[in-house]
């Protein structure tokens, strides 16, 4: 394990209007690992990834990517520096996200989906960039579909392009909220091979989800979240068998007998 | 008493010469208020209570009076500053001031309308508030200006006869002088009302044009729903 983590979370605080909505919350997520952010809705998962991307800014607390700050730093003599919008515009792109709903734009072709942003943010050249963009969505499984719109595509060919978007800057960490949720039941295992081929070449990723068999059978480790504080953080294998914490015991049971419920009344002959 | 358009008939260089300052002053005016509403909807989506509070008191100013009286508040009290500008001027940026309002409200609905999440993805990935929009909004909010934009823009044009009364000598005031020398109102009058028709047919017409246009640009692209729309439209038409 590296010495430095690919990101680290510290004493990350974010309030709406009086809620806690990220209650000191700490999380170092290193090279190459998956992490899965498990908890019940509202519990602050989501708007722990916006917090990370700076679209939300939180009150208080720290954010390294890859040892650079983001978004404030604490200088020698306990300061706070606050960046400015450039500082974190330039950083942003080291952190990939595919959102829930995958936020295509829809009046761009899938190819031109992922080459817009290099050119407009990393200053590459059109050509170089289309060269990275085809091979990013070949690579995906897109090869024949990237003079196509969005609106033209299925659910999980949209999450590849977006997946390809964020590829395309090179970055050191990828974000995924919920990938399973916008998508068919039945496509929850091609997501799972996509998720799994990205870390198969060394992609660090930190997945929030609320699937839990999904999680169990990504993840390297498991985050719990509740109240807006990650209560329990382990191997996804101990995390699943032996939980300590009462509150994620329970969440499991809960989350575990609603599978049952389902299973059996989708296939009531069995 | 009948109808005798004959009288016209040495006049109608002077009726032209009036239309056509109608129209220079008219698209004058497009051009400014378009670019100081863009200017003013984007301060207005700037976060904070500061920008939201300044654009605001602009745009309900000059929406809650009358146009005319804003004509007469700019003409009369640019002197007051030392400046002393043609009336033609005067009246092209008083037209530009008024129209930038509604302008600036069709834009702010407009970007508003798109889901947030394409400025968030835009701006996630690492593309600066302004390569937001000119990458990722713009494109897809430009059909949508365009309707409410010409319901504007037609009462704007129409609007600009009130310059007029600053001795702005556009369709409106050579209509008057015409009048007054053929003592024939009704068939002065008629007639600038067949011009002013024309104008707004050709310009409605062009926008028409131009709304096919962009709309095949943009084929299969559409990221609002038809309420938006439809509200678009009001919003323009409240004018």
């Amino acid at each position: 394990m590296s010495a430095t983590p690919v990101l680290r979370v510290s004493a990350l605080t974010k309030r709406f209007r009086g809620v806690t909505a990220l209650d000191q919350v700490y999380l170092d997520v290193y090279a190459g690992q998956i992490v899965a952010l498990i908890g019940p809705s509202g519990c602050g998962k989501s708007t722990l990834l916006r917090c990370l991307t700076w679209l939300e800014q939180p009150d208080d607390g720290f954010i390294e990517v890859a040892g650079k700050p983001l978004g404030r730093e604490l200088m020698p003599g306990g300061v706070v520096r606050r960046h400015s919008r450039r500082q974190i515009d330039a950083l942003r792109p080291r952190i990939g996200i595919v959102f829930q709903q995958f936020h295509l734009w829809p009046h761009m072709t899938a190819l031109e989906n992922v080459v817009r942003a290099q050119t407009v943010v990393l200053g590459r050249s059109r050509a170089e960039a289309t060269r990275r963009g085809v091979e990013l969505l070949t690579r995906l499984g897109l090869a024949d579909r990237m003079d196509r719109h969005p609106d033209a595509l299925s659910g999980g060919q949209k999450q590849r392009v977006a997946i390809a978007r964020a590829l395309a800057m090179d970055p050191a960490l990828m974000l995924f909220d919920e990938p399973t949720s916008a998508l068919d039941p039945e496509l929850v295992g091609e997501v799972l091979t996509v998720l799994r081929s990205l870390a198969g070449i060394g992609m660090t990723m930190l997945v929030v989800t609320h699937e839990i068999g999904f999680a169990a059978s990504l993840a390297d480790r498991i985050a719990f979240m509740d109240h807006g504080r990650i209560l329990e953080e382990g191997p996804a294998r101990d995390i699943m068998a032996a939980p300590k914490e009462p509150r994620l015991r329970s969440f499991l049971d809960l989350v575990r007998t609603d599978h049952r419920i389902t299973r059996t009344t989708a296939n009531p002959t069995e | 008493m009948h109808f005798d358009p004959a009288v016209l008939v040495d006049y109608w260089p002077l009726l032209l010469q009036g239309a056509w300052l109608t129209l220079q002053v008219s698209a004058a005016a497009f051009v400014m208020g378009y670019v100081v509403g863009i200017a003013i909807a984007l301060i207005a989506l700037v976060p904070g209570w500061v920008p939201r509070l300044v654009t605001g008191l602009y745009v309900e100013t000059l929406r809650n009076i009358p146009f005319i009286i804003i004509l007469f508040v700019v003409y009369y009290g640019l002197p007051f500053s030392g400046i002393r500008l043609p009336a033609v001027l005067v009246g092209t940026a008083a037209l530009a001031l008024f129209a930038s309002a509604y302008y600036a409200e069709i834009v702010r609905a407009a970007i508003l309308a798109l889901p947030r999440g394409q400025f968030e993805s835009a701006r996630a990935i690492g593309m600066s508030p302004m390569s937001a929009m000119r990458h990722v909004v713009a494109p897809q909010i430009l059909r949508t200006l365009v309707p409410p934009s010409t319901n504007m823009t037609l009462t704007m044009m129409k609007e600009s006869a009130v310059l007029s009364s600053i001795t702005v000598p556009e369709l409106t005031y050579q209509s008057l002088v015409v009048q007054g020398n053929t003592f024939a109102p009704f068939e002065v009058f008629a007639a600038v009302a067949s011009i002013y028709w024309l104008i707004a047919v050709v310009i409605a017409e062009a926008s028409r044009r131009l709304e096919r246009r962009v709309g095949t640009a943009q084929a299969g692209a559409s990221g609002r729903n038809r309420i938006a729309d439809r509200y678009l439209s009001l919003v323009a038409r409240r004018t």
